[in-house]
């Protein structure tokens, strides 16, 4: 009973106290958040501004904003950027076309409805470097089962990967294919959130096909088409494995996105500080490209409130 | 008296029995960790290690092989060593990534070590001097700069690694339509020449015959070829034109020395220049003349993604006639269980340029990797990683791996009777080394590498002429060779 009745003191019982116990409890999280992403970020942020090496044992040196001035004023990172943008925009205007055709699909009731739907979300699962490696192997002009297909119509094979615009597309297709199926998931969420007496007083009213979608349809899956687009935005732009697996940003530099140019500046060339200083101008990028998407998710909230 | 030279001679027995017990080399559990390229030649190495290795220090040595994909082998073990892991004691490493590691201080400069071990330095005279140059010293010195110093090991060079698996190119065949009298005569017929069908043939084989080759074996579906019906597409040739890691370099090289014609050359620090050289009429000339023989090979040639792999799984799956690629792609290509080719294929020298005087220049790139050692390892850990190198280069252990798809470095193996006769390929191989030259081993290799190997890409798939490519590849290097200092 006497130790059971005795209150502790000293150390423990000032870690103890209930004013400290929030602190203590979420301590752990903090530690490693900072261990694993804090401190390497602030210590790359701290070399972009350094002429260090990974592979060299040379002391580096301070050299202010020079990386910087060196990344932006590099012709080969603008025609990346460039590049970037035309897969991003290009991939994310067919994931919205197709998502949005397979929402409508989906949001009436035929048979197998489920089973097609599991096996349509099925691209989305799958991990990148499968993607890339299905999606070489189709486009393969020898073997590749595209080439087949096409050989028995045009007796030719078919070289989708010879050319800018063809690689350009090839990686396209391969995106859209696997992402395609989160952007349906989301415009279909908003369309079954539609109540079915406002289409049916459409009806009524006799309203087009057209008027009904545009003025009952859309306003309930604009945001969600606009979080999908933003959503898949910042991914894409991070896009790496499907290019470099499917095309090795070739032929030349021509589908070399952003992502890839920076893997090969940190750690082929091991220019560390320039790919350090690279890396935040991209995080730049995304941090406006998230904010406008958490902007876009606050206006959903508010309309559904 | 004899009191004192009785104590005399038990203090003098304890200190030598004590002085016994002490001399020789404790024994220890060792476990050398090695990073290595996931393939034949170093499951090989693996297998034979475990079944007869003996350490002569008497420890208990296990070789902890950590087998990496090609595709990621550089990506893998530069994250490690620049990392700081250390997990590393052995590297299998390509040549090129010599200057990158040395000068990051992770692989161990072995000038010292050789040259206080008899057994290390008689390994070291008996490697072909072309694997020396390229395999172990850096900064680099090329087989002449070797050759005229005379010594081995030269003074004042730094060595620091030894051949794992030396490789060259070479022509793999199919035997069954080169040899077919029906195609041999049409041949014969169609160009005034022969169809290379016995090795001889082969070693008379310049890059015109191999274009002609090329054009002459182009079959559509449907075609008779050797006397049968395809049932699909046939091509002539292939070699190597991908944009990936050196899968143009490797073979674009090799035509621009064969013309006379050079690349950056690193041992002619400062003075030697990119441009002028790199983009020379010679060097143009002869990237013309590659370029001009896409033409003839399977369409994936067009998307600058024929790499080394996919020619090697072009001609198992019996869709080209010839094929140029490495030694060390061979293995597969005779297993009945992934070859359809398995019992037709033969091999010869790879094809060259034809000199003034008939004779035929076959200079290429070198192929292959050394191993080093890394420079954290204690001295009892070193000494047994050289103990395992001496292992690995003796000529009973060599000829084993030889015999098992591996090759060897060494001319006392290669000129071994035997030789020959181990593996198919061995007698164009052991032609082939002569002619070897290796790429650029400066830290700034991959740079290099990734640069050219995107302009080449351009002109493979016609996007630029051979011209453009080269006249891009000179300024890219002269700018960051001079950035360097690698140029006055």
């Amino acid at each position: 009973m006497a130790n059971t009745a005795k209150t502790r003191s000293g150390f423990g019982a000032w870690l103890l106290d209930p004013k400290r116990r929030g602190a203590l409890l979420v301590a752990p999280a903090i530690t490693i958040l900072f261990v694993m992403n804090i401190f390497p970020l602030m210590w790359s942020f701290g070399l972009s501004f350094f002429n260090y090496k990974a592979s060299s044992l040379k002391v580096p040196t301070f050299k202010g904003f020079d990386n910087y001035g060196k990344v932006l004023t590099d012709e080969r990172v603008w025609e990346r950027f460039q590049t970037t943008a035309i897969i991003v925009s290009s991939s994310v205007i067919m994931q919205l076309i197709i998502g949005f055709l397979m929402a409508m699909m989906f949001a009436k009731v035929f048979p197998l409805r489920r089973i097609v739907l599991m096996l349509v979300l099925t691209p989305m699962m799958l991990s990148f470097v499968s993607v890339g490696v299905f999606f070489k192997l189709f486009y393969e002009p020898t073997f590749g089962i595209v080439s087949f297909v096409l050989n028995f119509f045009t007796e030719e094979r078919f070289v989708l990967l010879g050319s800018p615009e063809g690689a350009i597309l090839g990686i396209v297709i391969a995106d859209a294919w696997m992402w395609s199926p989160f952007v349906m998931l989301l415009v279909l969420a908003g369309l079954v959130s539609v109540p079915k007496y406002l289409y049916e007083a459409a009806e009524i009213d006799r309203a087009s096909k057209w008027r009904t979608f545009w003025t009952i349809t859309f306003p309930y899956i604009k945001s969600l088409l606009l979080l999908a687009v933003l959503f898949r935005t910042i991914e894409t732009f991070k896009l790496f494995d499907v290019v470099y697996i499917i095309t090795d940003g070739g032929p030349g530099s021509t589908t070399e996105t952003i992502a890839v140019y920076l893997y090969r500046t940190a750690f082929q060339f091991f220019k560390t500080s320039q790919s350090s200083a690279l890396a935040y101008i991209v995080l730049f990028i995304v941090i406006v490209l998230t904010n406008l998407y958490l902007y876009a998710v606050n206006r959903r909230e508010e309309e559904v409130e | 008296m004899k009191l004192r030279k009785v104590i005399k001679g038990i203090i003098a027995v304890s200190v030598l029995a004590t002085g016994m017990s002490v001399a020789p080399v404790l024994a220890a559990d060792i476990t050398i960790t090695m990073a290595a390229p996931d393939w034949p030649p170093t499951r090989f190495m693996k297998e034979h290690f475990d079944k007869s290795y003996t350490s002569p220090a008497g420890h208990t040595t296990t070789l902890d092989m950590d087998f990496i994909p090609w595709p990621s082998f550089y990506e893998r073990v530069a994250a490690s060593l620049t990392s700081g892991e250390q997990k590393y004691q052995m590297i299998v490493t390509d040549s090129q990534w010599l200057g990158a590691f040395v000068e990051g201080g992770y692989y161990m400069n072995l000038t010292d070590k050789i040259a206080a071990d008899p057994e290390l330095t008689a390994i070291l005279q008996d490697l072909h001097p072309a694997l020396v140059s390229a395999y172990s010293t850096y900064p680099h010195k090329t087989r002449a700069q070797l050759e005229e110093i005379g010594e081995v090991p030269a003074p004042g060079v730094a060595y620091y690694g030894f051949p794992q698996f030396p490789d060259t190119y070479v022509t793999f065949y199919r035997q069954d339509i080169f040899c077919h009298e029906g195609e041999m005569a049409a041949f014969q017929n169609k160009y005034g020449t022969n169809l290379p069908c016995s090795y001889e043939d082969w070693q008379d084989t310049d890059w015109t015959k191999w274009g002609q080759v090329g054009e002459f074996f182009r079959r559509a579906k449907g075609d008779l070829l050797a006397g049968v019906a395809l049932d699909d597409d046939f091509y002539g040739i292939a070699y190597q034109a991908g944009k990936g890691y050196d899968f143009s370099t490797m073979q674009t090289n090799a035509f621009i020395w064969q013309q006379g014609g050079d690349i950056w050359d690193e041992s002619k620090m400062p003075t030697a220049q990119a441009e002028g050289v790199v983009n020379s009429d010679v060097a143009v000339k002869a990237f013309d003349e590659y370029l001009s023989y896409l033409q003839y090979m399977p369409p994936v040639s067009q998307t600058g993604q024929m790499d080394i792999f996919v020619i090697q799984d072009l001609f198992m799956q019996g869709k080209v006639g010839a094929i140029i690629d490495w030694v060390g792609l061979g293995e597969p290509v005779l297993d009945p269980s992934a070859s359809k080719v398995h019992d037709k294929s033969a091999f010869g020298p790879a094809p060259g340029s034809r000199k003034n005087d008939g004779s035929i220049d076959r200079t290429g790139n070198i192929g292959g990797q050394p191993f080093v050692l890394t420079t954290w390892n204690e001295d009892e850990v070193v000494d047994e990683a050289l103990n395992v190198v001496k292992w690995w280069l003796n000529s009973e252990t060599q000829l084993e791996a030889v015999s098992n798809g591996g090759q060897s470095g060494l001319m006392s193996v290669m000129a071994d009777p035997s030789y020959n006769g181990l593996r198919p390929w061995n007698r164009a191989h052991v032609e082939m080394i002569d002619w070897q030259k290796d790429v650029w081993h400066i830290p700034e290799f991959f740079e290099l590498l990734t640069q050219q190997q995107e302009e080449f890409d351009k002109a493979i798939t016609g996007q630029i002429s051979a011209k453009e490519a080269l006249d891009a590849v000179a300024e890219f290097q002269q700018e960051l060779l001079e950035e360097g200092d690698y140029i006055e």
